[in-house]
């Protein structure tokens, strides 16, 4: 424990003055403690209260899905091949690589919300990291679904490795596809640990406090974690490093994802502010994912209005606001200097884009993306209110999932062969989409049941460094600095 | 059991092959748009039809495609010149780098651009990159009944679903006739073979042959006349030289 | 090679052979010479062996041009043009190449068969019995009441019904086909008749001229000798001694010949004789020439006012074929299928008088008599055809042999060949293929496909040099087919009497070398024998036999112009559009059953697989019809229901489609596709007999369905309508 420096709270900031204890006490988790063993209990119960009939029809729905959806869509298109999906020439990419993109976009936000909060210290983040940074590999998950399925050949994917063999084949290192597998794995990998390093003091917690299969589940995942000074001290050191170090693999991820549409010689695609441009779109979908989540879990799970409060949504919707900025301004930059430009080629797109028939798209994308969350997550009443912000986020999800459709199939309508020029419809690529949501939702589900979806180490390390303290009839928050 | 000193015998393999840069001229003056290219194509490189329903969906597999537009409005309305759209086997192919696994490489020995297909896993990244949309796919298994096979060419590889595919400038063709020649102890003599498409051409609008020989036909035509390439700008150095013609 | 035993079970035999071997001599000094190489190499870059190649004639259109098949093992792999052949050197259509797949096609008659009239189904029967019903047939009925129907090719098989003919009084063969029909070939001779005095089929040498006005004639896509005149054309633009030739065309609908002119005149259909007329006189006049007879009648400003061409472009264009020394007018195509289409015919001849071309290069000419052609011997008109179908429904026809023509689906249907059929006793087909004609016939005894036949076709037009093209199995027969010469051969033995000896012939080779034996005698050919055997052995080689010179003949043009020509106006049948059907410059008659050849996309509209209806954007509009919209069109005689695609080169006044769809039979690839034009048709003829296809108007419903016709051009619209932009 560091030294104690006097600190205004961002949040609790414009709420001082006559307000008294309760009313801090009420708005903000960090100053509402429970006893450390109360909590506990409270996260095991969410964990472990038997799942009702509602958890279980969810459950059977999706589960359904996935199996339909998923896996026997995904079959039949194997044998099949890639004739029952929508692609075509010249919109070789179709919805697998909208749904690839958009779920890569998703994930961005788990490790946005837990890793530069956490480098910056930002206090909100406490009660909700876990959830964000499961929403980082489930969604790896579908994205890499959806790559896979849009191979020609997916069962010769091994061959995109770098293995030894005999004929002295190497993958080609010049690919963007290339790039993208081994930066999607290496996110893939760390985000998965740096899931798991915060997660150890939390199962072993539930270690404690469970028998039978789940003691044996927690144990083992624990790693015989006890919670001693040198124990802690390691924790910190490898989440500290993970925190700085996969900020720049996520930043990296998305750029290299983009690339696979800059580095092509096609109007509307090559265009260097990509990169950041992606991964900006990553993070507005990503947020939006985010808080339809919280929303979920504080609405279905016990005990979790107590962990997420008005004001998560509130932090997060301001977050939300500011990446639709400077989401509609990248897009304006790339839109303006594309425009700009004057290339036949694509100034037929642009038009294409926004005339062609695909063009309430369009709109739908700059309605949803800029104007519905400009509205409204301006009003601090309005963005903390949890369902008006989960319809937000949806918006926006959709809109950046349009985003993706207008850069891929309807971009890739319109090439220098205007002979060739070509509608997209899809086709198995819809079942294959929705298995895909699906299956995200369903593993959300298991988790919730599987692991401690709060960090309740977190909340609790948070709530003893938060002091209200009085200096004559103000109430000031004071926290003090962790190490 | 394969060594390092096998590498030796890939390298030989390149530094003896022949060399050569094929091309092609088209006079698109001339070109009826008759479509005989296009069928004789298809019968040399077993190329699969796909049926009315895929073929409308634009996954037809034509290797080659002649190209027409319409100008103007009635009573003055021209047809824009036919077209004839090949790979053009470019010299710096856009397709090339954008494969993860080495599927379509360039060729040392020919200056073209190979397709291997057993090597695709079917990623179509090349066919997006490809500014001149010339690439098929194999969108399924496109049957064949039986015995309709029995006109497969031996010297072409069947291809299955999951595999990108383009024209080869008949290098089943470029092989034989350079095998033949290395039998009798002589150069491939221009004129000596032909790719499908020129052979059958009735107007004899395709000339094909070596663009590095400025003997051939073909660099006879390309110094002579006023050809075009087509997306010059894009720094691909295609192959092929239009003559607009008119 | 059977077909349990594969080429790849070859490979992996040898494989394991190849394997045993190296542990067998592991020790001793074979096993440095044993090599395994995995499969990595691409097949292109392995070499499998030598092909072999034969010389034979194409099939797929009457034209005659000589190809080159490469087979492997015993399958045919490729066909090429034989570059020897003076008709096509070494070129071919889309047709040409497509002919393995009528070769292979999965969907051809494998055994002798026989069925009641127009039951899919039927019974195999074996080839005794099959002689033996052709030969009952023969002998059990009066030789007039045999009749024998035959495709357009001037062949061996038709050389020898007409012995057997002529020998034993039975009918002489017809023949007949769509494609002769479309190109109105009786009219064609015989205007050529009036202005020459003598009938024959012309030949125009485009290659040579300068100014080409063609009055619709489709001489690029099917027209008599595709190929050929392909390359009459690339002389006309590319021939290094001249400038680049210019090529008008005058049509209502823009054909694939069209698109390669450098000037359209979309004409009023059925204004084609008195244009040409005209264009005479302002020729004439522009030269300040005294007017010939033939051009005085006609008035330009009129002839402007009734055919839509304004005067200032009649008078362009007849100075402009005035003034060029290589001048030539060619009719053809739909403007001869009118009620006026001799009159359309001999006035556009007649221009070629401007210049004077005839017998010159760049000029008209007829066409030279094939070696073995005593005389000049044209395929049925529409009006013969209506007179043989006429003798069958009254029962005159006890016996109907059909071979190589498809009549009940190339014939319109108000001529009714198919009821006519009831009136024959027995109808015996020799189709390879299971087409509409073949369903109606009592026995179907499948001929061998071209590519394993012997014969030979004479050439009848295209070639300067008389050209007798050979034709000889590339393979050896794929189903239990056999030769019909061969059946009528045995048959023939079988009836006994005059059959007999009039054929006594061992085989259908026999048969073959007797009749080229004459040609050994004659002077001038490509090569010459000593004895028969060596003669068809270089004939098979290579791919017949042709005089190494030879010459068009000259049309005799003393009179000409020193005649009345009729500028009359064609009369159409009552109806809001004129029709013009046109042949499908890619299926032609008989190629909707070749997969890939539906494939091609037709090089106007690019649609595959399907039919449409070709209507002017403009007149799409006013109807509210936009492109893939299903219409009924309604004539007189009939109505069909096809898409529409708005086509931009056709009058606001016309409507166009393409024959060679709409098969109810034929195989999996015609089946149920698209629809065919002639149902529309009516039985009207012009004054040479041939049918005045284009020379009806129609009515267009709306059905408020929507057809999908596959197109290999961009479905957004020729102009972009995608992109929402104003056209």
């Amino acid at each position: 424990m560091a030294e104690m420096k006097q600190h205004t709270d961002a949040h609790a900031g414009g709420h001082h003055g006559g307000h008294t204890e309760e009313h801090f006490r009420e708005k903000h988790l960090m100053l509402d403690p429970l006893p450390r063993g109360q909590m506990n209990d409270m996260v095991m119960e969410s964990m472990t209260e038997p799942p009702t009939w509602r958890y279980w029809t969810v459950f059977a729905i999706l589960s359904v899905i996935v199996a339909y959806g998923l896996f026997y869509s995904w079959g039949k298109m194997i044998v099949e091949g890639l004739g029952i999906a929508g692609v075509n020439r010249p919109a070789y990419w179709g919805i697998f690589l909208v749904n690839t993109v958009f779920w890569i976009g998703i994930s961005h936000a788990g490790t946005f919300i837990s890793a530069i909060l956490r480098v910056f210290k930002a206090e909100f983040r406490r009660p909700f990291t876990r959830a964000a940074e499961l929403m980082t590999t489930f969604g790896l998950v579908q994205a890499g679904f959806s790559i896979f399925m849009h191979m020609g050949r997916v069962w010769l994917a091994y061959w995109l490795m770098p293995y030894p063999n005999e004929r002295m084949l190497w993958p080609n290192m010049h690919s963007p596809l290339s790039w993208d597998l081994l930066a999607i794995t290496t996110y893939l990998l760390s985000s998965t640990m740096y899931l798991f390093l915060p997660l150890i003091p939390d199962v072993a917690m539930a270690r404690d406090k469970s028998t039978g299969w789940r003691k044996t589940l927690y144990k083992t995942l624990a790693l015989g974690f006890r919670g001693t000074e040198g124990e802690w001290a390691h924790l910190r050191n490898a989440m500290n490093i993970f925190a700085f170090a996969i900020i720049p693999v996520m930043f990296s991820v998305h750029t290299i994802v983009s690339w696979d549409f800059a580095a092509a010689t096609r109007p509307g695609w090559n265009s260097t502010i990509f990169g950041p441009y992606f991964v900006v779109g990553a993070l507005h979908s990503g947020m939006g994912a985010v808080i339809v989540v919280l929303a979920i879990i504080r609405a279905t799970m016990k005990h979790m209005k107590y962990f997420i409060r008005p004001e998560h949504f509130d932090a997060i919707g301001k977050l939300m606001l500011i990446i639709s900025m400077a989401w509609a301004y990248f897009f304006f930059n790339d839109y303006m200097v594309q425009w700009y430009g004057g290339d036949k080629w694509t100034k037929q797109l642009l038009h294409f884009h926004e005339a062609g028939p695909m063009g309430w798209m369009w709109f739908a994308m700059l309605i949803f993306n800029i104007a519905i969350p400009w509205a409204i997550l301006w009003n601090p009443k309005w963005r903390s209110t949890p369902w008006l912000v989960s319809i937000v986020g949806i918006l926006i999800n959709f809109g950046m999932w349009f985003e993706r459709y207008i850069i891929i199939p309807v971009s890739l309508t319109i090439n220098r062969m205007p002979f060739t020029w070509r509608m997209y419809t899809p086709g198995v690529e819809i079942p294959l989409g929705i298995g895909t949501l699906a299956f995200f939702a369903l593993l959300y589900m298991a988790a919730s049941k599987l692991i401690p979806l709060i960090p309740v180490w977190e909340v609790q390390e948070g709530q003893m460094a938060h002091k209200l303290t009085k200096y004559g009839r103000e109430t000031v928050v004071t926290v003090s600095e962790l190490e | 059991m394969a060594t390092v000193t096998d590498l030796k015998i890939t390298e030989l393999k390149l530094s003896e092959a022949e060399g050569g840069k094929w091309g092609m001229v088209i006079d698109q003056d001339i070109c009826t748009g008759c479509q005989a290219c296009v069928a004789a194509c298809a019968m040399e490189n077993n190329v699969s039809f796909v049926g009315d329903v895929d073929s409308g969906y634009g996954r037809s597999m034509h290797w080659i495609r002649i190209e027409r537009f319409w100008e103007g409005e009635y009573p003055e309305v021209k047809m824009t010149p036919n077209q004839p759209m090949m790979c053009q086997q470019c010299g710096s192919a856009t397709c090339e780098p954008v494969c993860p696994a080495f599927a379509t490489v360039h060729s040392q020995a020919e200056q073209l651009n190979l397709q291997v297909y057993n090597r695709c896993v079917g990623t179509r990244y090349c066919a997006n990159n490809c500014p001149y949309q010339v690439r098929s796919f194999n969108w399924r298994d496109y049957e064949r009944p039986e015995p309709l096979p029995n006109q497969l060419n031996p010297d072409v590889t069947v291809r299955t679903r999951g595999v990108m595919e383009k024209c080869t400038f008949c290098i089943q063709r470029i092989h034989k006739a350079q095998d033949n020649a290395k039998a009798e102890g002589r150069e491939v003599v221009d004129g000596e073979f032909t790719t499908a498409c020129a052979q059958a051409c009735p107007a004899s609008a395709i000339t094909f042959g070596r663009v590095d020989d400025s003997e051939s036909l073909v660099s006879q035509l390309i110094k002579h006349g006023h050809g075009v390439k087509h997306l010059e700008e894009l720094g691909t150095l295609p192959n092929v030289t239009y003559f607009k013609g008119g | 090679m059977s077909e349990q035993f594969s080429r790849r079970d070859f490979l992996k035999l040898a494989g394991v052979g190849a394997a045993t071997t190296a542990i067998l001599t592991g020790c001793g000094p074979a096993s440095r010479y044993v090599k395994r190489e995995p499969y990595m190499q691409m097949p292109e870059y392995n070499y499998n062996g030598q092909s072999t190649y034969y010389a034979t004639t194409c099939r797929e259109c009457p034209a005659g041009c000589g190809l080159v098949v490469r087979t492997m093992q015993g399958r045919a792999i490729k066909t090429e043009g034989n570059a020897n052949h003076p008709l096509n050197l070494g070129k071919t259509c889309a047709r040409g190449q497509a002919t393995l797949h009528g070769l292979y096609n999965p969907d051809r008659v494998t055994d002798p068969i026989k069925r009641s009239r127009g039951d899919a189904s039927s019974t195999n029967v074996d080839w005794d019995s099959a002689t033996q019903t052709v030969a009952d047939a023969l002998k059990n009925y009066k030789p007039e009441e045999i009749a024998f129907l035959m495709g357009t090719a001037p062949d061996h098989l038709f050389d020898f019904v007409s012995d057997l003919a002529a020998a034993t009084g039975i009918n002489a063969p017809v023949r007949f086909g769509a494609l002769s029909m479309f190109e109105a070939r009786a009219t064609l001779s015989k205007a050529a008749e009036n202005l020459f005095g003598k009938a024959g089929l012309p030949f125009f040498d485009i290659g040579g001229a300068q100014v080409v006005f063609s009055f619709g004639s489709n001489f690029l896509e099917t027209w008599l000798s595709p190929v050929s005149y392909t390359r009459g054309f690339v002389g006309l633009r590319e021939a290094k001694t001249k400038q680049r030739g210019y090529l008008v065309q005058f049509e209502s609908r823009m054909s694939q010949t069209g698109t390669k002119a450098d000037e359209w005149i979309p004409l009023k259909p059925g204004t084609e004789a008195m244009v040409a007329l005209a264009i005479g006189r302002l020729a004439f006049e522009s030269r300040g020439d005294a007017l010939p007879r033939a051009f005085v009648d006609v008035d330009p400003l009129d002839v402007a006012s009734k055919s839509g061409v304004k005067l200032e472009t009649l008078e362009r264009l007849a100075a402009m074929f005035a003034a060029s020394a290589g001048s030539l007018a060619i009719p053809g195509g739909p403007s001869l299928g009118r009620s006026n289409g001799l009159a359309v015919a001999e006035a556009v001849l007649a221009l070629n008088a401007i210049p004077d071309n005839f017998g010159k290069p760049g000029g008209v000419y007829f066409s030279v008599m094939a070696p073995n052609e005593t005389e000049s011997h044209r395929p049925a008109s529409t009006q013969e055809m209506q007179e043989f179908v006429q003798k069958m429904a009254d029962g005159k026809f006890k016996v109907l042999f059909v071979h190589g023509v498809n009549p009940v689906f190339e014939l319109p249907k108000a001529i009714n060949f198919k009821g006519a059929l009831s009136g024959v006793e027995q109808v015996i087909s020799f189709a390879t293929f299971p087409d509409e004609t073949a369903l109606e016939a009592d026995f179907v005894f499948p001929d061998h496909h071209g590519l394993e036949s012997w014969g030979y076709q004479r050439v009848a037009t295209g070639s300067a040099q008389p050209v007798l093209s050979g034709s000889q199995p590339v393979v050896s027969p794929f189903y239990n087919t056999r030769a019909t010469i061969d059946v009528l051969l045995a048959a023939a033995q079988l009836a006994g009497g005059t059959f007999a000896s009039a054929l006594p012939f061992k085989d259908e080779v026999e048969f073959l070398q007797g009749k080229l034996t004459p040609l050994m005698s004659e002077a001038g050919g490509f090569f010459s024998a000593a004895d028969i055997n060596t003669f068809s052995a270089y004939f098979q080689q290579y791919g017949g036999w042709w005089k190494l010179d030879g010459a068009f003949g000259t049309p005799d043009s003393a009179d000409v112009l020193n005649r009345n020509l009729n500028g009359a106006e064609s009369e159409f049948s009552e109806g809001e559009f004129f029709f013009v059907p046109f042949v499908s410059p890619i299926l032609a008659e008989a190629g909707a059953n070749k997969p890939w050849l539906q494939e091609l996309p037709d090089p106007t509209t690019t649609v595959m697989w399907n039919t449409w209806v070709e209507i002017n954007p403009e007149t799409a509009h006013e109807l509210g019809l936009e492109n893939e919209d299903l219409v009924k069109i309604v004539s007189e005689f009939g109505e069909i229901e096809a898409a529409v695609y708005k086509y931009p080169p056709i009058r606001p006044d016309t409507i166009a489609m393409p024959f060679g769809q709409g098969h109810t039979a034929y195989g999996r690839y015609a089946e149920n596709r698209g629809v065919n034009p002639t149902d529309l048709l009516g039985q009207q003829v012009n004054e040479a007999g041939d049918l005045a296809f284009a020379g009806m108007k129609v009515k267009i419903e709306k059905t408020g369905k929507k057809l999908p016709i596959p197109r290999l051009e961009s479905i957004m619209g020729v102009y972009g309508e995608a992109l929402g932009e104003e056209h």
